[in-house]
């Protein structure tokens, strides 16, 4: 009986860690005080509000499809590059479900974007990002993903984006 | 006392003690014995009797027997449960093995469900506070998938420039096929000497 509920914790736990998402994960096993995360979440909820807010089509179809949108990032270069080598450590460990789509090794900057097709209305990618000034990004988003649209948006975008704020105090934020 | 009365006690007595007295006999030595004038040779039996009156004074209470059969009753009641769990004893456990299943797949279902909720707290309340984090991942997202199409691009043009002759490679790929397809045939057809095979390896030795 003793074996019996230890089987169902274990069964229960791993189902419950499984359940939290990349962000979530890489925050509670890599986070540390001394070296700081700005962590965003978007929500269903916001991103529903979003496309009924926005003129431009192309991000309101885009906002309407998604379920979320969770950014992690890192100010320090490095602190950036420790939790970069730890995000892709973290992918190919616990993750193994998740196929790489885009690989980009240039001598400043390094991307890799990662997905999970899960049916045709749900899909989880997660992007993971060292730019050319060794800043950190990683961003994960849930739902239709059409990566041609997406990949059509920049231009629409270059004015409205800017790069997350520090978020101290913010729920949800380290 | 007369002496008479005295020896006829003194015989009771001796019969009460050899256990020979009759019913009324054993009456009526008690009888004697409540009696406060007792002879000197009786006085030694006197609390003995008097303890034996005194026993037989004590009696049962009102409802005695009442409350008896209601507490047999009981603990037969009681005896036929124990018999009822006993008999579905190796049905409880079947009913307990499956409220456990029941109760791991609904916590499982639940918690499936569950990941398709967002696991965390939004940052905003306000969209158009959002809607720069929004666009920034998407901007990231789209920049990334642009940097991968220009680097496949930039590729093909590097590989266009080096003037490579793509007719003769193409037409070395397209006798290899072919030869391999002879070979194939060759293996699946028994009629098919093995001289077949020899174009397809002298070919393979051109290239």
């Amino acid at each position: 009986m003793r074996k019996t509920i230890l089987i169902i914790t274990i069964m229960l736990t791993s189902v419950s860690l499984f359940a939290n998402g990349f962000v979530t994960q890489f925050i509670n096993k890599y986070g540390e005080e001394d070296r700081p995360l700005n962590n965003v979440n978007i929500g269903k909820t916001m991103l529903d509000k979003m496309a009924a807010n926005t003129e431009d089509e192309e991000l309101r179809s885009a906002f309407k499809e998604l379920k979320s949108i969770r950014i992690v990032s890192s100010e320090d270069a490095k602190d950036s590059r420790y939790y970069f080598q730890k995000a892709n450590e973290l992918i190919k460990e616990e993750f193994g479900d998740y196929e790489e789509v885009v690989s980009v090794n240039e001598r400043n900057s390094r991307i890799s974007v990662w997905m999970k097709r899960e049916d045709d209305k749900k899909q989880d990618l997660i992007l993971i990002s060292l730019d050319e000034n060794s800043k950190l990004s990683i961003i994960t988003v849930s739902g239709k993903i059409d990566l041609k649209s997406i990949s059509r948006l920049s231009g629409t975008l270059k004015n409205e984006s800017a790069a997350p704020e520090e978020k101290a105090g913010e729920p949800g934020s380290r | 006392m007369t002496a008479k009365d005295d020896r006829h006690i003194q015989t009771l007595l001796e019969r009460y003690w050899d256990c020979e007295t009759t019913l009324a006999e054993e009456q009526e030595l008690r009888d004697f014995f409540r009696g406060g004038d007792l002879p000197a040779a009786g006085k030694p039996y006197a609390p003995y009797f008097s303890y034996i009156n005194e026993e037989r004074s004590v009696t049962l209470s009102e409802g005695f027997n009442e409350r008896l059969k209601e507490a047999m009753d009981k603990e037969e009641d009681r005896s036929k449960q124990y018999i009822t769990i006993r008999i579905f004893a190796p049905l409880l456990r079947v009913a307990a093995s499956l409220l456990l299943i029941v109760g791991l797949g609904a916590s499982i279902f639940f918690i499936t469900r569950q990941n398709n909720k967002p696991w965390f707290v939004e940052t905003y309340d306000d969209p158009n506070a959002a809607i720069k984090d929004a666009t920034y991942a998407l901007e990231a997202l789209s920049h990334a998938l642009q940097t991968t199409e220009e680097a496949s691009l930039q590729t093909i043009r590097v590989i266009d420039d080096l003037d490579i002759d793509w007719s003769a490679i193409d037409s070395l790929v397209t006798d290899e096929v072919e030869a391999d397809s002879l070979a194939a045939l060759s293996q699946d057809d028994d009629t098919v000497s093995r001289g077949a095979l020899i174009p397809t390896v002298k070919m393979k030795e051109n290239i």
